[in-house]
């Protein structure tokens, strides 16, 4: 495990809240100019666009959850090895939902960084 | 329930809590080990810490008691508690730790430069952290009582105790050990017991005493209102816990964070399994339980139900066990955190100063937590993450992802949801003394206290546009674009 010594960012008037230029210091720099800011735009919209799509997609099948309860008579009643199914699903089915949602966003976060970073990379 | 037994299950817990601390302590010697680990801790062990930080008294007692009581209402709980931290990856999760911050004060300082939003930012987290602290004492204190029969106070003084030593001696590097450590010994103290439960069940053939759509207290069942204000508090009341938020300044980069919090997921999915379960059985085979007036206590009374003998008492230490290990690990992770904002915000920063705010992180709570009763775990959490979705959660949200964000619009925002959740707890606890019960819209305020908290914010950035700080496009680019060495990606 390598260890790095992190100071305290105790303010400065100048720079708020960091210490000093460091490795970070340079990566802002380079992106001061006008290109490397419309880069930035964009990676920060469709990070956004991203995680809105996600976030929503989970919201509303959330929501569909309890609605096909009511929608279906019957079927919260129905048992599974003795376990009412609207226990089933709404203790156990909703997970696997949070979780494949969490993987896709990881995977497509990642490569919306690897397209700003070859295109940052070019420039 | 045995004393003796119980009493050595409190004590191996929170000697093995020292022990590992102490362990730490060796290797943690600089203010940057104290505060965030060196930032070098793997992504499984940052997992497992933080699943240990985050399942509190409310996940371990009260969202089993809760379900006992309300059935499948209940069960938006746990489901809102996981999905909290599909937000907090969604929003937040990469763009901190990038931010290169050590706690939120830190983060809204740097993003909108100015010192007056990291101080109201910085009296907001200290609330929540205490608020949040003092249920977790509640918790032990019902638990030393119902296992042991000492003193309720005896309870929370060992938890704080506990924590005060092993946070002032070992910092955050022995903090994420010991909340490993906590995270699996929590899953096993509730799964272990169950098991066993259940395959006593099905092995005697016991028939249930009722369905599971039994209503064993006669709770009114929810509205809509009040479960959709409930999912919005703790969806977005997670993103803006502060012992949450200090977990990811110890990921080395943006990437790693995104990827611990992915294990995070998995292990909260895993553990909230556990709890849905021990209400539904108590539901069908133990309905008496909920008539005891202590459904928080239901968990640790359930395998004595079943089981007799030694074996019974041996599962309901390892529950008593696990328990404990859930408010030491919560209220160490806040003390941390709240630690961290009041030595860098009041005392010098230093490493001296830590061990004394820390101290005053937990003493504070201890007087609250002796001088008010137990409300219902689950229900008193939930009101944190209300009042944490009304005030953090704005400031962070619209700080990452909205450029026009002002330190005017930031603090107005904050004063605005702090007031009106706060207002709407008091005026809802004084309704309960007063009438006996509280109305829906005060009871959950979080459905109308957070979009007035986001429209004032942006409302007010709006009509102080020119206050934009001049660093800001530098900060958006930290935030958001990745980390140059690329030694985790691909």
């Amino acid at each position: 495990m390598t260890r790095v010594r992190v100071t305290a960012p105790h303010a400065s008037p100048g720079n708020p809240g960091r210490g000093g230029p460091g490795p970070l210091e340079s990566r802002e720099a380079a992106q001061d100019s006008e290109v490397g800011q419309v880069f930035v735009r964009s990676l920060i919209r469709s990070q956004l666009r991203l995680a809105l799509v996600v976030a929503g997609g989970f919201l509303l099948i959330l929501a569909a959850f309890p609605l096909i309860l009511v929608a279906v008579p019957g079927l919260a009643d129905t048992r599974i090895a003795g376990i009412p199914f609207d226990w089933l699903l709404l203790g156990l089915g909703i997970y696997p939902v949070i979780g494949l949602s969490a993987w896709l966003y990881v995977r497509t976060a990642a490569r919306n960084e690897a397209r700003y970073r070859d295109l940052a990379g070019e420039q | 329930m045995n004393p003796g037994v119980a009493i050595t299950a409190v004590t191996v817990v929170s000697l093995a809590t020292a022990i590992i601390g102490f362990y730490g302590l060796r290797i943690s010697r600089t203010t940057g080990d104290f505060y965030v680990a060196s930032r070098t801790v793997r992504p499984w062990w940052n997992a497992s810490a933080i699943g240990g930080e985050y399942l509190s008294a409310a996940s371990f007692l009260g969202v089993a008691g809760l379900i006992l009581l309300s059935g499948t209402d209940a069960l938006w709980f746990p489901v809102g508690y996981t999905a909290g931290y599909l937000m907090l990856l969604l929003f937040v999760a990469a763009p901190l730790r990038r931010s290169g911050a050590y706690t939120i004060p830190d983060f809204t300082e740097a993003r909108l430069a100015s010192r007056t939003v990291r101080r109201v930012t910085s009296l907001v987290v200290v609330m929540v952290g205490w608020l949040y602290i003092v249920p977790q004492l509640h918790g032990a204190a019902l638990t030393i009582r119902i296992s042991t029969g000492l003193p309720s106070w005896a309870g929370s003084v060992a938890v704080v105790v506990v924590v005060c030593l092993t946070v002032a001696a070992g910092g955050m590097r022995s903090i994420t050990f010991v909340q490993a450590f906590q995270y699996w010994l929590k899953l096993t103290a509730l799964a272990v017991p169950i098991l066993f439960i259940v395959s006593v069940l099905a092995g005697n053939g016991t028939q249930p005493l009722g369905a599971a759509d039994v209503n064993p207290a006669g709770t009114a069942p929810a509205g809509l209102y009040q479960n959709i204000s409930l999912l919005v508090a703790l969806l977005f009341g997670t993103l803006g816990l502060p012992h949450v938020l200090v977990r990811f300044y110890t990921n080395p980069d943006g990437h790693t964070a995104r990827r611990t919090t992915l294990i995070v997921l998995g292990l909260l999915s895993v553990f909230y399994l556990f709890p849905t379960a021990y209400g539904l059985v108590a539901r069908m085979f133990a309905p008496d339980l909920a008539r005891s007036g202590q459904p928080d206590a239901m968990v640790l009374r359930l395998p004595g139900e079943f089981i007799g003998g030694t074996a019974g008492s041996l599962l309901s230490a390892l529950v008593v066990a696990g328990a404990f290990a859930a408010f030491l690990s919560t209220t160490s992770g806040l003390v941390v955190s709240l630690a961290g904002v009041i030595s860098q915000d009041v005392l010098d920063g230093s490493v001296r100063g830590f061990r004394w705010a820390a101290v005053v992180s937990a003493v504070v709570p201890l007087g609250f937590a002796l001088m008010t009763d137990s409300l219902a775990l689950a229900g008193s959490v939930g009101l944190v993450f209300a009042f944490t979705a009304s005030t953090v959660c704005p400031v962070l949200l619209l700080g990452i992802w909205w450029r026009g964000l002002t330190d005017a619009g930031a603090i107005a925002g904050m004063v605005t949801g702090g007031v009106l959740c706060g207002g709407a707890m008091t005026a809802g606890s004084l309704a309960l003394a007063g009438s006996g019960q509280t109305p829906a819209w005060l009871a959950q305020p979080a459905a109308w206290s957070v979009p007035l908290a986001f429209a004032v914010m942006v409302l007010v950035s709006r009509a102080t546009a020119h206050r934009v700080p001049a660093t800001m496009p530098r900060t958006m680019t930290r935030l958001h674009t990745p980390e140059r060495p690329l030694a985790t990606e691909r």
